[in-house]
């Protein structure tokens, strides 16, 4: 159990198991001394591939020390050298030292830090009864393999339900999706509660706006967007998919809402979102791209799969030798996709959704609300004044009238530039404690919240 | 039409399960398509499938089942996931009343996204927890009749009744299938539902022999 708190995760010395997430359906025969728990904690683990090109011990020793170095300046280390930081996380952040990286990356510790008391007050507040039932009925459903989360009294289903349940607080209008379940499971294998909270808000808030709304609205466009681009990049693919009646949204949503969590080696998941907590979204098509051509990228690999269903079933049965951490995330770095690649097609498919007459009901998706990263969120949280003391946490704090009039709306003057978390709204736990003095050397006034 | 493959068939009857999240579908579909039930299996995010043949007759069905999230907000995703359906499963757990009591909003789901004449079975699931019943077996199956439903109650743990309620809905979907054949003179094609659905491997389903590469 000890092993989420970002202690070191070493635990079998030369066990180079992959152990896969992938849920089976047999019985649990039930936790403890019987079935061992692999490094990951996951028991019994499906038969695991060995993994030759795990780094030597020497090498990891030396990426950490890169990292000890990085953080302990971090704002120096993303004002100046944010390439060093992508690269590294490029190349897999060390088990050990996720726990300290991850929060840093997302800007969870500036959330946290600028809103002391919040996660502890939510975790303790009764929640909607509404959500608590649904979210009570999930608790044993993530992960149900993971020695974490095998007791209804462990930790890990307890922090699943006060994390879960604090976010609903947080923001009520949002409740709660399942898909949040796995997401703030991995979470919390690494991290203590309240700092996964705060990873789980960015992730919902920053990275993947639109993704665990009510709508999921921004999935639906994603699924466009992917479908665009697997066109243009891997066109015979896209044709079968086509001619078989394989939409995205048959394969999509479970990949991109839980980050692949359920759908990737384990090891192979944290490399993910190490990524992913550096590029943002960008990856995820990456990844996804990666493993449409790994499925179904040769002639004879669509030859195998006349329908709808073979296709679907090839999609989750690639090897889990070209899963593995090391060759995948290479493929995946490789993937033509840029930053701006991404935009102009979301740009493009967004255009075609708004021609639509009746596209689903709710509201229309807004990717300009999507950070692309830990860069640009160091960049947001740094106009916001995101200094000892300072609160970009804007919900709050723009329930306080600024000195000089101006208007509530701040959307037009914060569009791209700031922080996503300024967009939301102006509702949520009440604030503690007296306003921040002014910090920001800038006059801006539709910075200060 | 089998280009190699173990199971000849001559119908594929894709069938979908809907109902609340927790009621059981998942285990539903393991428990029919591999015999297995575990209390613990993941919540489903997108979309499930597994497929079964079976024999009505003489005829060998391949039952394409499929499975998705129940909570309400994957609605707006999961659209497509009705396509082509020819028959569906909702499921309600008769331990908790506020699954049942939701039925006519999913069957309203049901009808904006599959055709009409797809063959629908209300399934009160979990009854080896028949003391903590919260539905009476009367009242859902007066409601099933009144709206033209078939109706069961099933365990997937236990497995009572999980074989005869989709068998019952294959049976049922065949039926139809067989007297649109007789009907029609023209076509041989036959559709209750989009490319998937009841139609013979061959027309609809694509075979290995019918892609152009």
């Amino acid at each position: 159990m000890a092993q989420a708190l970002g202690e070191d995760l070493v635990q079998s010395p030369g066990l180079q198991d992959d152990s896969s997430s992938l849920g089976s359906d047999s019985e649990l025969s039930g936790p403890g001394p019987y079935r061992q728990a692999d490094r990951y904690g996951f028991i019994g683990g499906s038969s695991a591939e060995p993994g030759p090109d795990h780094p030597p011990a020497d090498l990891i020793r030396q990426r950490e020390m890169k990292w000890v170095e990085m953080t302990s300046h971090w704002e120096k280390t993303m004002s100046r050298r944010y390439k060093k930081v992508k690269m590294q996380c490029r190349k897999g952040i060390p088990s050990a030292l996720r726990a300290r990286c991850w929060p840093l990356l997302c800007g969870a510790h500036v959330c946290q830090k600028n809103n002391p008391g919040t996660y502890q007050e939510l975790a303790e507040a009764p929640g909607d009864p509404q959500w608590m039932e649904t979210i009570g009925r999930d608790l044993h459903r993530q992960f149900p393999l993971h020695e974490m989360f095998v007791s209804p009294q462990g930790h890990g289903q307890q922090g699943l339900l006060h994390v879960l349940k604090a976010y609903t607080l947080y923001r009520p209008e949002q409740g709660y999706c399942q898909a949040q379940g796995p997401v703030a499971a991995v979470l919390l294998m690494h991290l203590p509660p309240e700092e996964a909270f705060w990873c789980l808000v960015q992730i919902c808030e920053v990275y993947l706006p639109g993704y665990y709304g009510p709508h999921m609205e921004a999935v639906r466009l994603d699924a466009e967007v992917f479908m665009a681009l697997l066109r243009r990049l891997l066109p015979h693919v896209h044709k079968h998919l086509q001619q078989v009646g394989v939409g995205p949204l048959l394969y999509l949503p479970e990949w991109f809402l839980c980050l692949f969590s359920r759908s990737l080696p384990f090891p192979t998941v944290l490399r993910v979102w190490d990524a992913f907590l550096s590029e943002g979204a960008k990856v995820l098509f990456r990844v996804g791209l990666t493993l449409v051509r790994l499925a179904l990228g040769t002639a004879e690999q669509r030859r195998a799969c006349p329908g709808l269903l073979e296709t679907l079933g090839a999609l989750r049965a690639i090897s889990p030798t070209q899963l593995q951490e090391e060759v995948f995330m290479s493929q995946v770095h490789g993937v033509v996709l840029s930053e701006r690649d991404l935009q102009r097609e979301i740009k493009a498919q967004l255009a075609q959704l708004a021609q639509l007459p009746d596209s689903a009901p709710g509201p229309p998706p807004r990717p300009q609300a999507r950070l692309p990263g830990a860069q640009a969120i160091f960049e947001a949280q740094q106009l916001a004044g995101a200094q000892p003391g300072a609160k970009p946490e804007v919900p709050r704090i723009v329930v306080q009238p600024p000195e000089e009039p101006r208007p509530p709306r701040r959307k037009p003057q914060t569009r791209g530039k700031t922080f996503h978390g300024l967009l939301t709204r102006a509702r949520g736990p009440p604030l503690e404690g007296p306003p921040r003095p002014q910090r920001s050397s800038t006059s801006f006034l539709d910075t200060r919240f | 039409m089998g280009n190699g493959t173990e199971e000849d068939y001559n119908f594929v009857f894709k069938v979908v399960l809907i109902g609340e999240s927790g009621v059981g579908k998942t285990n539903l579909l393991s428990r029919f398509t591999r015999n297995e039930f575990s209390h613990d299996s993941r919540t489903t995010i997108g979309v499930e499938f597994s497929t079964r043949t079976v024999m009505l007759g003489t005829a060998a069905v391949k039952a394409q089942i499929w499975d998705t999230a129940g909570l309400e907000r994957y609605r707006a995703i999961t659209s497509a996931y009705y396509r082509g359906a020819v028959g569906a499963l909702l499921v309600f757990d008769l331990t908790k009343h506020q699954t049942y009591a939701v039925v006519e909003r999913w069957l309203k789901e049901l009808y904006d996204h599959a055709e009409a004449t797809i063959v629908v079975m209300l399934v009160g699931n979990k009854s080896d927890l028949s003391q903590a019943r919260e539905v009476p077996t009367e009242e859902a199956r007066m409601f099933a009749e009144n709206n033209g439903l078939l109706f069961l109650e099933t365990s997937a743990l236990d497995s009572t009744n999980v074989e005869l309620a989709f068998e019952t809905v294959l049976k049922e979907i065949f039926e139809k299938v067989s007297k649109q054949r007789q009907n029609s003179t023209r076509t041989n094609a036959i559709t209750l539902g989009g490319a998937q659905g009841g139609q013979e491997p061959g027309s609809g389903e694509k075979r290995a022999c019918c892609i152009s590469l």
